[in-house]
């Protein structure tokens, strides 16, 4: 009786819980045990592995403390990787944030046949990454692809899109570009629509030009949702393989390797476990060390004019 | 009755549940009659899996042991094996492997040593044998199932329209594929990606006379042989431009394909093209094409490898499986396997047969398949050697996408596998 009169929240170690808590905890233990048994458990065992030389074809595996990571730091290829990466994660985020906003104040807006346009923004982000990949890979193909032969029709050169290794990058960017910008649109238009309009009519009281509301209020209002897309993508790119891995498989010649395929390839190709553990963590750390510039740079100024 | 349910006694009770459902799983996996075996086989295009299914049906109709099995093409199923092989997994009795992923799986394969006697190893193609053998343990680590060698497959039609033959030379090759591109067409289709370039890369090598490693066993595919094999690759694509562009893309399938579609002239396959590209169902080319041997430069080497059968190590059925493995390797399913799939006996006694019992285009054929199975070689099996392959596939894509020069790329690749195969121990 004295336990379900208790406030919910705090329980004393040891003691029994309410009867609300505990069908609580029933109700969530199957998915806590696959939580734990599918995600948690093979994330710290992983993080064990990048410590140890963990061949597949070696007979036994060893302690190697740090030195997966420095191997990998010392590899040309990874170092490529990285470049890639970064190239990827730049380039992508700062076209599909740009291209979002700039689609979302459109869709905002009254014109005609705007609410096609919306239900067709929901078309690519819900088609299979899988998918995306092999479309653009024939979409791409350079002697039977859409692409090629359309410039070729316009009397065009054609381009080496899967083949040469500059074409090949920009392809995979436009192939996650074409599928994460309409999410994008979608998070900004919710955005959009939630600001508050009072500055706004305030504004075009006192005579502001459209381009003036938009950068000196509409932009400044809609930053705690472009700071979360950040966040989302920065993760998101920072995962991204199943379009790669189809469209080139990292090629040519590492040209579109990134981390993930890197890891994929050194734990399934050449079934060195501890190094491709290795690499998963360094692509995590570098998602966190951006994930905290993201947050932390605005508030660290925020703080040094608090102080000033 | 009520039950008292304590955070402590929650967290505990789902640490049992998952720690029982972890140790418990292999053993639900397992769970199947001592008459029944699980195996995992390779499949690839329409007609692998009729056969497959003929030989577990001969198989259980001969024995009364039941083979479960599942197929997976090449690429997937080395992955599956991976990670099976990490994981030390039981779940699969038998598996089809093969030459160039070999080496990675030396200690989860078991030792088939004690199941062939040397007589009845005598039967296969010593090169066969030779790269299955682990060069530590002296194991081997599966049984040659079919060999694999390539051959020149050429549209006889259009070589004869321009008065042309199939090349022999690495010059020759070069002069025909630039007489017979053009008009989107093109003289020759090679591979350039992932594992394809790498062995093609190799048949080069060793046909520039050079090799991947020298007597050391150190890094020697960056001498000059090793630069003028990926010179010439390059130059195929890029210079001379008699393959098309797209080909740093190519895999096996592409390439396969490239030629049975008819947009190519030229093209060098492994033996199961001969019956693919006789079927209508699978060819556009049927009846328009020949063979000729592989070309040649200072020597004609090119690689002489095996699909094969491997032994689960930690498998509970060793003997059924074994018995599997054996009936696979038999003559009568060979015999099965070239008739139906042309895919070439590892058993001398069997090749012998089918030699003698061929005519016309198949008996020219399959001589120049046993010249290439003669003098054939595979990559060194050495530890660390499976990482350096890995590291060669973009070598190679770099050089021919021209990131960077043969020199460059073969030398930081030296380096790089010198670094990988001391760390591995390679030269304990």
């Amino acid at each position: 009786m004295t336990t379900a009169a208790r406030p919910a929240g705090r329980q004393r170690r040891g003691s029994s819980l309410a009867p609300s808590w505990q069908k609580g905890y029933l109700l969530a233990s199957p998915a806590l045990i696959a939580m734990i048994a599918i995600l948690i458990y093979p994330l710290g065992y992983s993080f064990v592995m990048s410590f140890y030389r963990w061949d597949l074809a070696s007979p036994s595996q060893y302690f190697v403390g740090l030195s997966n990571y420095r191997d990998t730091f010392n590899s040309l290829g990874f170092q490529q990787t990285l470049r890639v990466q970064l190239i990827f994660s730049f380039v992508t985020i700062a076209i599909e944030v740009v291209a979002g906003i700039g689609v979302a104040v459109l869709v905002n807006s009254k014109l005609r046949g705007l609410k096609l346009a919306r239900t067709l923004l929901l078309v690519p982000p819900m088609i299979a990454p899988a998918v995306v990949g092999l479309n653009f890979r024939w979409l791409f193909n350079g002697q039977y692809g859409l692409v090629n032969a359309i410039l070729r029709y316009l009397g065009l050169p054609e381009a080496p899109w899967l083949s040469d290794p500059n074409w090949a990058l920009a392809s995979v960017m436009i192939a996650d570009i074409w599928q994460n910008t309409p999410l994008l649109v979608l998070l900004f238009l919710a955005g959009l629509q939630s600001l508050p309009q009072e500055p706004i009519e305030a504004a075009q009281v006192d005579g502001a030009s459209p381009w003036g509301i938009f950068w000196h209020i509409t932009l400044p209002l809609l930053r705690p949702v472009i700071m979360i897309v950040l966040m989302l993508r920065i993760i998101d790119t920072f995962r991204t393989f199943d379009v790669i891995w189809l469209m080139t498989q990292g090629g040519p010649g590492g040209a579109t390797n990134l981390v993930t395929v890197n890891a994929y390839l050194l734990a399934f190709q050449s079934a060195s476990f501890g190094h491709a553990s290795a690499v998963s963590y360094i692509a995590l750390f570098l998602s966190l060390i951006f994930l905290a510039l993201l947050y932390g740079v605005p508030w660290m100024r925020r703080r040094l004019r608090r102080t000033s | 009755m009520s039950i008292r349910l304590t955070r402590r006694g929650f967290l505990g009770g789902s640490a049992a549940v998952i720690g029982g459902s972890t140790l418990a799983a292999p053993y639900i996996a397992q769970a199947q009659n001592a008459d029944e075996i699980r195996a995992l086989l390779i499949t690839g295009g329409p007609l692998y899996p009729k056969y497959w299914e003929k030989v577990v049906a001969d198989f259980t109709a001969k024995t009364g042991i039941k083979v479960k099995y599942d197929l997976l093409e090449f690429t997937p199923l080395t992955t599956k094996i991976v990670t099976l092989g990490a994981a030390r997994s039981p779940l699969y009795d038998v598996f089809s492997t093969h030459t160039a992923q070999i080496d990675s799986f030396f200690n989860y394969f078991g030792p088939l040593n004690e199941y062939f006697t040397a007589d009845e190893l005598k039967d296969f193609y010593q090169v066969g044998v030779d790269y299955l053998v682990d060069p530590k343990t002296k194991n081997l680590a599966a049984i040659p199932r079919n060999m694999d060698a390539r051959t020149q497959y050429y549209r006889s039609d259009v070589y004869a329209e321009h008065g042309l033959k199939a090349a022999v030379t690495w010059e020759d090759l070069v002069a025909v594929s630039q007489k017979l591109t053009g008009n989107g067409y093109y003289g020759l289709v090679v591979p350039g990606q992932g594992d394809p370039a790498q062995r093609t890369f190799s048949d080069y090598l060793w046909q520039a006379g050079g090799d991947w490693v020298d007597d050391q066993g150190k890094p020697a595919f960056n001498a000059a042989p090793g630069i003028e094999a990926l010179t010439f690759y390059r130059d195929l694509i890029q210079k001379w431009k008699v393959v098309p562009p797209d080909a740093v893309s190519y895999q096996w399938n592409e390439n396969s394909t490239q030629f049975s579609s008819g947009a190519v002239m030229d093209t060098f396959d492994w033996p199961g093209a001969f019956a693919t590209l006789a079927n209508p169902e699978t060819s556009k080319v049927v009846g328009k094409w020949s063979t000729a041997p592989y070309v040649r430069n200072k020597t004609a080497i090119s690689c002489a490898i095996s699909h094969a059968m491997a032994l689960n190590s930690m498998s509970k059925r060793k003997p059924p499986a074994v018995e599997f493995i054996k009936y696979t390797v038999s003559p009568e399913a060979q015999l099965l396997n070239f008739n139906e799939y042309s895919n070439f006996p590892s058993r001398l006694s069997v090749a012998k047969q089918v030699v003698s019992e061929a005519t016309g285009a198949k008996a020219e054929w399959l001589a120049q398949l046993e010249q290439t199975i003669a003098t054939g070689k595979e990559w060194p099996k050495l530890p660390g050697f499976s990482r350096v392959c890995t590291l060669m596939f973009s070598t190679i894509e770099r050089a021919l996408s021209n990131q960077q020069t043969p020199e460059e790329a073969l030398n930081q690749a030296a380096a790089e596998a010198l670094q990988i195969m001391t760390q591995a121990g390679a030269y304990n």
